[in-house]
């Protein structure tokens, strides 16, 4: 009791409060520009943290971590246009409902999912993170491998009904991310002589951005001097009572899913909402939906996206490890103040410990508000004509995707990736299965080479685990479930025969 | 028609968006009056990234405006072939790195050579440190690791193949006439979490990046391979101490292109040292484990070209050109 006394008249201070919310506002804006990710703003606002002292700088750091990630599915819901990969997942409902003049519904539904998803993950955080922070150890190559194979059984499940063109484009997208040099042995595949560009890699943000933002303004351009529809009104903010109860079904539990995720060191929010897209299509209640605007798709990756944030936050707060690439940026702002994360902060700095605690907690809240004001706001882009709206959305594409490396390369990519996006949609492939290829695809080839590497060429590794069989089940489950309970139910009836 | 139209422009304000440039500063070499930006060949948020950011705000007083961009990609090589073929007035100056040789040793090196750069100054370096984990009781030496070695498996964790950390812990193998088997991460925080789970047996990368669980006394330092003692950990030995001849490790330093004037890179070199030297950039270092290291120009020249030798022959040791 003592110390919430200390943290509120010493750490927690109105000043705080302030930078919180610049953290919070500048991190839902950062998230919804195509191109900024998360990760760059806590990289580029860090030299901002080096005047503050700990407790300011971290708690701005985790405001602009938190809004980020839901920033992004600004942008994906109204313009299709996912801000960060974390909101890929989200674009693939939220976009059909926008159309369906349903923008402010669906946002609404996203930021109370991101908040409840980001609160359970606080929960864990204050109340087992001990516990839970030696899950991270236990992860080597073996168990990232069958993780990332998990990750893409999930093409099935957001391909909608196209599952053998889904299939072909993740594979496609597996295929485009072993070009550049390879991270296990350094040999150099698919480059033209010389030409450092390929060498480095094809990286998957440019080609999100091609595949779902400028494929989708080049379909805008067919129709760009059609009567514009009527103003379309923003309603029903504050989700209805059904909405509530899907969002209190779903996204509790993709928050806890995307909590581990987060605590994994290496998978971070974009996994934790292709995962929650997955599971919330298993509990729906209207899985016939999906693909044509669902609710509770949009649950799912919300609540498991910004799970992913305290959850990361859980194995570098005990062990000193990070659980995702913005959280290695934040020991880095750490150890500039001159503290060591890891298990010893606990003894030597609890009041900084729990003022995170209490932060991240705040940090979410004010991410909520600042949501749930800002709707009508945001959403006043749906009214801005599409003469106007998409060579804007055109300019963002191509500053979003250099500002990536500061790489005009980066841009070619992106409007390749464009005008292939925009024959895909004519023939119907769903894109997001690529993503899924480019970000798991180099993750499983990488653990599965330096498995075997480590245990000498010996595969039992890949069975050698309790996690290795959590995740076999799992894949098995997500791959033949169908058949399984087919299989069952034949059994069962015969048994029931006799 | 008017779809056409419409496309037409669209693909117009495309193209002329992306072949646009920015103009460059002509402010000769008063550097009070010009936009500088420092290129770091890596991503933001990582070391070499802090050591630039943390530089160049304590030079920032000396210019009208200092920014610092990343150019990430391909191990590096991306960013410094970028600020190797930038304008030659200084007002374009990269951060060069130690891989400036091993990507050239190796050969995936995409055509960047050091001799594309004319060096102002080193900044700081940093040695390999074996390091084990804190309980294990077959390694309280390097000479038992070493020992060890001889006659079983042990799996030394690095960066990623090819890169320093990985060359530094074969270089030590090669002294010490003994063979390790190196495991591959990207970066360098894979390779230690995997320590801390018990995956690997040690890893080979820099004091600054275990310094944490040293301190939390999880993981335990052997020998660094430094010329001397680091003083953090003045009761750790260098690997020399122990009888293998070998120091490995990375340097970070400021580069501008071949043909920039003398005159200019002896103005940006005051400029550097000054904040080198300065309480802040010290403090700033000093908090992040890091170790500066200042070498002037032609100093640091002779020694990119000397280690540019001495990777080279390890790696054909070792078998592991690509290129």
């Amino acid at each position: 009791m003592d110390m919430l006394v200390e943290i509120f008249t010493t750490s927690l201070t109105p000043v705080v409060f302030l930078y919180m919310l610049i953290g919070v506002i500048s991190g839902i804006c950062i998230g919804a520009l195509p191109g900024l990710t998360a990760t760059m703003g806590v990289a580029l606002l860090l030299p901002m943290t080096f005047g503050m002292d700990a407790a300011q700088g971290i708690l701005m750091l985790l405001g602009i971590y938190v809004g980020a990630i839901y920033g992004g599915s600004i942008s994906a819901v109204l313009l299709h246009t996912p801000g960060t990969p974390a909101s890929a997942a989200t674009a693939i409902e939220g976009y059909k409902l926008s159309q369906r003049g349903e923008a402010g519904r669906a946002l609404g539904v996203a930021t109370l999912g991101s908040y409840i998803g980001g609160v359970i993950s606080v929960l864990l955080l204050v109340t087992i993170s001990p516990q839970l922070a030696k899950l991270a150890l236990k992860f080597s190559s073996a168990e990232f491998f069958l993780l990332a194979v998990f990750g893409l059984c999930i093409i099935g499940s957001i391909s909608g009904d196209n599952v053998e063109k889904g299939l072909m484009c993740g594979c496609a997208g597996i295929l485009v991310a072993t070009i550049g040099i390879d991270s296990v042995t350094s040999y150099i595949r698919f480059c033209p002589e010389g030409n450092y560009n390929f060498m480095g890699g094809i990286s998957y943000i440019p080609i999100m951005i091609g595949l779902f933002a400028m494929s989708q303004a080049f379909e805008n351009i067919e129709d760009i001097f059609a009567e514009e529809k009527e103003q379309i009104k923003v309603t029903n903010i504050i989700p209805k009572k059904e909405d509530l109860k899907a969002l209190l079904r779903i996204s509790p539990i993709t928050g806890l899913i995307g909590t581990m995720i987060g605590i994994i060191p290496g998978a971070g929010a974009d996994i934790g909402a292709f995962v929650g897209y997955n599971v919330a299509k298993g509990m729906a209640k209207e899985p016939e939906k999906f693909g044509e605007g669902s609710i509770e798709g949009i649950c799912g990756p919300e609540g498991g996206n910004n799970g992913v944030t305290g959850g990361a936050l859980i194995p570098m707060l005990t062990l000193g490890v990070p659980g995702d690439a913005v959280t290695a940026i934040m020991i880095g702002a750490l150890t500039i103040q001159g503290l060591t994360p890891g298990p010893m902060l606990f003894e030597t700095n609890k009041v900084l410990v729990y003022t995170i605690f209490i932060g991240m907690f705040i940090a979410n809240t004010l991410m909520c508000i600042c949501g749930f004001a800002g709707i009508r706001v945001f959403s006043k882009v749906l009214s801005v004509p599409k003469v106007i709206l998409t060579p804007i959305i055109f300019a963002l594409c191509i500053i979003g995707s250099f500002a990536m490396k500061n790489s005009l390369f980066d841009v070619w990519v992106m409007l390749i990736a464009g005008v292939v996006g925009y024959f895909m949609s004519k023939a119907k492939v769903p894109t997001s299965p690529a993503i899924l290829g480019l970000i798991l695809g180099p993750m499983a080839e990488k653990n599965f080479r330096t498995a075997l590497l480590k245990s000498g060429g010996d595969p039992t590794v890949f069975f050698s685990t309790v996690i290795c069989w959590f995740f076999i089940i799992l894949i098995v489950g997500t791959l033949f479930g169908g058949q399984l309970k087919e299989f069952a139910g034949k059994i069962f009836k015969k048994k029931a025969a006799k | 028609m008017k779809k056409i139209i419409a496309l037409i422009l669209a693909l117009v304000m495309v193209m002329s968006m992306t072949a646009c440039s920015g103009g460059g500063a002509s402010a000769g070499s008063d550097f009070s009056k010009m936009n500088v930006t420092c290129v770091v060949p890596y991503d933001a948020g990582g070391g070499t990234d802090a050591v630039m950011r943390g530089l160049a705000d304590a030079a920032k007083d000396s210019f009208k405006a200092i920014t610092v961009e990343n150019r990430s990609g391909a191990g590096g090589a991306t960013g410094m072939l970028y600020g190797a073929n930038a304008k030659n007035d200084g007002s374009i100056i990269t951060m060069v790195t130690v891989e400036l040789t091993t990507l050239e040793a190796m050969g995936n090196n995409a055509g960047l050579t050091y001799s594309q750069f004319k060096p102002i100054m080193m900044v700081n370096s940093a040695a390999s440190a074996i390091t084990v984990k804190a309980d294990d009781d077959r390694f309280n030496t390097l000479e038992d690791f070493i020992e060890y070695s001889k006659s079983n498996e042990v799996q030394v964790g690095n960066s990623g193949i090819g890169a320093i950390w990985h060359l530094a812990a074969a270089g030590l193998a090669k002294v010490a006439g003994t063979e390790f088997k190196h495991v591959g991460y990207d970066g360098a925080n894979g390779a230690i979490t995997d320590l801390l789970g018990g995956h690997i047996d040690a890893v080979a990368v820099s004091y600054a990046e275990v310094n944490s669980f040293v301190q939390s006394g999880d993981l335990k330092v052997l020998a660094v391979m430094a010329n001397d003692r680091l003083e953090a950990i003045p009761d750790v030995p260098t690997a020399k101490e122990c009888g293998y001849d070998a120091v490995l490790g990375t340097w970070r330093g400021l580069a501008v292109p071949a043909s920039t004037p003398d005159e200019t890179v002896a103005k940006l070199y005051e400029i550097f040292s000054n904040a080198a030297n300065s309480d802040a950039f010290k403090e700033f270092m000093t908090n992040t484990n890091n170790v500066i290291d200042i070498m002037d120009g032609a100093s640091f020249n002779a020694l990119i070209a000397d280690q540019l030798e001495m990777y080279t022959g390890l790696v054909a040791d070792l078998g592991l050109k690509v290129g």
